[in-house]
């Protein structure tokens, strides 16, 4: 029997770049893939190859046994092909079934009416035949990020195809979700019906896929079966070398307080609640890794922690001092290194080559700006040691951001916050897009940090991450801590509960003896200090009660706190 | 990710804008020159068309091979524009390609320069504030405004110093920098009014260029009008209060320290821009609103320094309008804060590119002027010819900038900035065309009185 896709010999050339070299890839019928790749290993460009947004410069695409050749994804949306991108294409205030069929609805009247009575039934149809428990007249902006995914999988459906690409499905689901998803690719398999999914996180592929296609620079370095490999083998295979899968931490007494959270409430831009009364503490020494579903106010804490936005209410302490009122250069000046979400928006200046980019934050401070003027020759050789100790590739300091990869902006990014000697270190996936070989080497470098006595804040959607390096672990939910918990003890269910707004049972609760531990090191550091962070604590939880109604357990919540 | 790919865009716009987004300087420079050259092109066929339905006893030019005649000579329309403009260093009709009694100290140079040198100002003035992500329009006002203070203050001064070249020095340093502080301030307002009230500049610049005609205007009319004056204008100030003409022609109405002023203006305005910490939290401003915050920058102070800054430059602008052209304040303000606008387009608003824009404005206002002395055409015809070589030279680098703000090309600013510079990027296109007519329109009226 044919395979169900076959990628004869993709080869895809850009100016200066060859994306995908000669790359050989069977799928067959009814199985679920999975191509893993570190960022910029061409998997993308593969799969947009296979969906006809570009042409491949030499090989073909054989679909069911035909050779094809895609002008556009409405060619391969023919043959059978769908993709799910991994920002979602919905219509918000439209209902399910209307974005389903939107573009390709059934008509009536001669084609001038949407026949509204046979487009609702035939999506019930194909979410019954799938098993998608999806309220067919749900609006998209009330459902959840994961119905919303099997939104976009039933439009694919509805459009007849037989082959799924779906570009890092996970990245936005809770651990439960992801479960959900995966049962989702079952029921779809069953029927007959194959799966491609795009990934670098090498647990996903192994449990979710039958066949793993690894690729690096471009070539396809194998496919094998999911049973017959280890996560560390898969990491060699994308990483070309053996890599230390987990961060070595070793235990550490957290010194002084540095940074001291009470009851801050943050609005986002659209005036709504973002930050819903976060009380905590961090101390030198010490790494609090925040948890969550991206989207549940983890922007705006950091934010607010950093200067770049004001709080409605509470209050932030930095060094013992009142930040409130402190702009943004104030923050900076204070030896704060903030490495923010969005590196194209934020962390960089696109159109600014890297010795410019290098001095973002430190353009007023010697020995940058010297006399009145910006000292370039300084600043050259700033950006000229974080390109070497940080490995950004290609090392050209006077190349735009704008031409880096992600990974290499990232690893730039990076390496000018953590070298501007901070007290803390604010990092917002400080890995993210950055290949393995890289993440293991800013672990190790964050790791060094805490153990020069920086206090961490580090806000990652990787679980493995946070859970790797953190001495503590809160869970934000919806703008508040669902818990804070004890990473070395607390297993991924449990932060997934906590993650869904769930509380976790009293037994459950690990961490309240780390902050038992934190208690007693602050008793060893002054009493005085740790009574005042204490009663802090206490009434920012009081209020975050008050407002977070009745589906949140105050106990809980008082329990990991107090 | 629409973004990245210009999705705001149509296709076919964005298939029109694209080439023209990433491009080096030297490509930039090549594609202007042939931009004018395409323009001359165009221009070429339109005299040839308008001498054709014009009516004259003798035909100006006859073609070769059909016979036709025309009563423009497109061939002498152009060797008058370029070569009139700087006072026929090329001999025409006679022996050797260059006129012999050629000096660059001549009147139509003179002229040539004299625009130039005001231009440089205003189009210093539009760059700044480009850079800064903020499209100030009010340059006019802020000349307007500027120029009234100039001569306010030189007026009110001199009579209190003994007159003589040292006291002349003393008044146009005075001066200057009371056009400065008055400009600086008028551009101050829509600087506050968008940092702190979240006024569009776009709306706020134009209107308080109206405010600053009108009030001027009335000051003018109502207390300071020179007695007996049949226009509404100031007293003259001083002879030696003024830039000295020094080697050119005094009819020439230029100076070249003032010329100096400007080319010093240009080089520290450039320094300023690209080499100090204040340059590059006005330039992370302009290109990447969100980075700059993050690095510290405070936007809304940002806002407020780059609009007086640009303010400032318009009021030298008035200044220099003041103290090197009329020798007083008077109601009849040529649109140079608009040409401002167009210079800095041309000038990809770099201050360095500052000096060759403002230098062919000069030149297509030198040439129109000699065109009307020494050929039937008409003014206005010269104005169309004259708004064709600016919108070809700057319809590439309007491309660039729009495709730019529209997310096309390797880089884009972010933010809700966006959409209003795209706006604003619209307007400019309109101005464009309009400010072109309007000067050239302005010019003829000098030309005939």
């Amino acid at each position: 029997m044919n395979p169900a896709v076959h990628l004869d010999g993709i080869t895809k050339r850009f100016p200066g770049v060859v994306a995908n070299d000669d790359v050989d890839l069977a799928i067959e019928r009814g199985s679920v893939h999975a191509l893993l790749g570190e960022n910029g290993a061409g998997k993308t460009t593969l799969m947009n190859v296979l969906y006809g947004l570009y042409r491949p410069t030499e090989g073909t695409v054989v679909v069911e046994g035909e050779p094809r050749s895609f002008a556009s994804p409405r060619d391969a949306i023919d043959a059978g092909i769908g993709m799910i991108h991994q920002h979602f294409m919905l219509v918000d205030p439209m209902t399910v079934w209307e974005n389903v069929v939107l573009g390709n609805e059934p008509r009536t009247w001669g084609g001038l009416r949407v026949d509204e009575k046979a487009a609702r039934e035939a999506v019930i149809e194909l979410s019954e035949r799938y098993g998608f428990d999806v309220d067919p007249d749900a609006r998209i902006e009330d459902v959840s990020v994961g119905v919303q995914q099997r939104v976009e999988i039933l439009k694919a459906l509805y459009r007849g195809a037989e082959v799924l690409i779906m570009d890092e499905p996970t990245a936005v689901l809770t651990p439960q979700e992801v479960e959900e998803l995966y049962g989702v690719f079952e029921e779809l398999t069953e029927q007959g019906k194959t799966i491609i999914f795009i990934s670098h996180k090498l647990g996903e592929a192994l449990s979710a896929a039958d066949e793993i296609t690894v690729l690096r620079d471009g070539v396809n370095v194998g496919t094998v079966a999911s049973e017959d490999v280890t996560r560390e083998d898969l990491a060699e295979m994308m990483v070309g070398r053996e890599v230390l899968m987990e961060p070595a931490t070793t235990p550490q007494e957290p010194g002084d307080r540095v940074l001291g959270v009470t009851d801050l409430r943050v609005e986002d831009d659209r005036g709504v609640e973002a930050v819903s009364g976060v009380s905590f503490e961090l101390r030198a020494g010490e790494v609090l890794g925040i948890a969550g579903v991206d989207g549940n106010g983890q922007s705006q804490l950091v934010e607010a922690i950093t200067g770049m936005r004001e709080p409605e209410s509470g209050s932030v302490e930095y060094l013992g001092e009142p930040m409130a009122g402190a702009t943004r250069r104030e923050h900076i000046d204070r030896g704060m290194a903030f490495i923010p979400e969005d590196r194209h928006e934020k962390g960089l200046v696109m159109s600014y080559d890297l010795v410019q980019n290098g001095i973002l934050g430190s353009q007023h401070e010697p020995p940058f700006a010297a006399g009145g003027r910006i000292d370039w020759n300084a600043s050259t050789d700033h950006a000229e040691s974080v390109i070497e100790a940080y490995d950004v590739r290609p090392p050209n300091p006077d190349a735009d951001a704008e031409s880096f990869s992600g990974g290499n902006q990232q690893k730039f990014i990076v390496g000018r916050e953590f070298e501007r000697d901070p007290d803390l270190v604010v990092a917002t996936h400080p890995t993210r897009g950055v290949d393995i070989g890289s993440t293991e080497f800013l672990h190790d470098r964050l790791l060094e940090l805490r153990a020069e006595g920086k206090a961490i804040l580090l806000v990652s959607s990787k679980l493995d991450e946070v859970q790797g390096l953190s001495d503590r672990l809160a869970v934000i939910h919806e703008g508040a801590f669902t818990g804070v918990v004890d990473p070395a003890t607390v297993t991924e269910e449990e932060i997934g509960l906590l993650m869904a707004g769930e509380t976790l049972d009293d037994e459950s609760v690990s961490g309240a003896a780390i902050h038992d531990a934190v208690d007693d090191g602050l008793d060893g550091d002054g009493a005085g200090d740790g009574d005042g962070a204490g009663d802090g604590d206490g009434a920012g939880d009081g209020d975050a009660d008050d407002e977070s109604g009745p589906n949140r357990e105050p106990a809980a919540d008082g329990g990991v706190e107090a | 990710m629409s973004r990245r790919d210009g999705g705001r865009l149509p296709t076919a716009a964005r298939r029109v804008i694209e080439p023209f987004v990433d491009r080096s300087v030297a490509e930039r420079i090549l594609i202007s020159v042939a931009a004018i050259l395409l323009s001359i092109a165009v221009g070429f066929a339109i005299v040839l068309v308008s001498g054709r339905i014009a009516e004259c006893s003798t035909a100006a030019w006859t073609m070769p091979v059909t016979g036709l005649g025309f009563c423009y000579d497109p061939f002498e329309v152009y060797a008058v524009l370029f070569n009139g403009a700087l006072g026929y260093p090329l001999a025409i009709g006679e022996p050797g390609l260059f006129n012999p009694s050629w000096t660059p100290f001549n009147l139509s140079f003179g002229l040539t320069l004299s625009e130039t040198t005001l231009l440089i100002f205003t189009g210093l003035s539009v760059a700044v504030a480009f850079r800064a992500g903020l499209f100030n329009i009010g340059t006019q006002g802020q000349l307007v405004v500027g120029a009234l203070a100039t001569a306010l203050t030189v007026l009110a001064l001199a009579p209190l110093l003994p007159p003589g070249p040292i006291s002349g020095i003393a008044l146009v340093v005075v001066g200057t920098l009371a056009g400065a502080v008055g400009g600086g301030l008028w551009g101050a307002i829509p600087g506050a009014l968008k940092a702190y009230a979240d006024a569009n500049e776009v709306i706020t610049t134009i209107m308080l260029n109206f405010v600053a005609a009108n009030v001027a205007y009335v000051l003018v009319l109502e207390v300071f009008r020179a007695e007996g004056s049949s226009v509404v204008a100031t007293r003259y100030v001083p002879e030696y209060a003024q830039f000295s003409p020094w080697l050119f022609p005094d009819s020439s109405d230029f100076a070249l320290l003032a010329l100096a002023v400007g080319v010093a203006f240009i080089g520290a305005l450039y320094y300023l821009v690209e080499h100090t910490p204040f340059g590059y939290d006005l330039r992370t401003s302009g290109v990447q609103a969100a980075a700059a915050e993050y690095g510290g920058v405070n936007a809304k102070l940002t806002t407020v320094r780059a609009m007086t800054l640009s303010g400032a430059l318009g009021g030298v602008g008035g200044a220099v309008w003041v103290l090197m052209s009329e020798g007083r304040w008077i109601e009849s303000v040529p649109d140079l804060g608009f040409d401002g606008i167009t210079v800095s387009i041309l000038a990809g608003n770099n201050p360095l590119g500052v000096l060759p824009a403002a230098f062919l404005f000069g030149v297509l206002k030198g040439g129109a002027l000699e065109i009307g002395f020494r050929t039937d055409v008409p003014t206005e015809l010269v104005g169309v010819l004259r708004g064709l070589i600016i919108l070809f030279v700057a319809m590439p680098e309007f491309f660039r900038m729009a495709g730019r703000y529209a997310g096309l090309g390797s880089s884009g600013p972010g933010g809700p900035e966006t959409t209003a510079d795209d706006s604003t990027g619209d307007d400019g296109s309109g101005g464009d065309g309009t400010t072109g007519d309007a000067g050239a329109a302005t010019r003829g009226g000098e030309a005939d009185a």
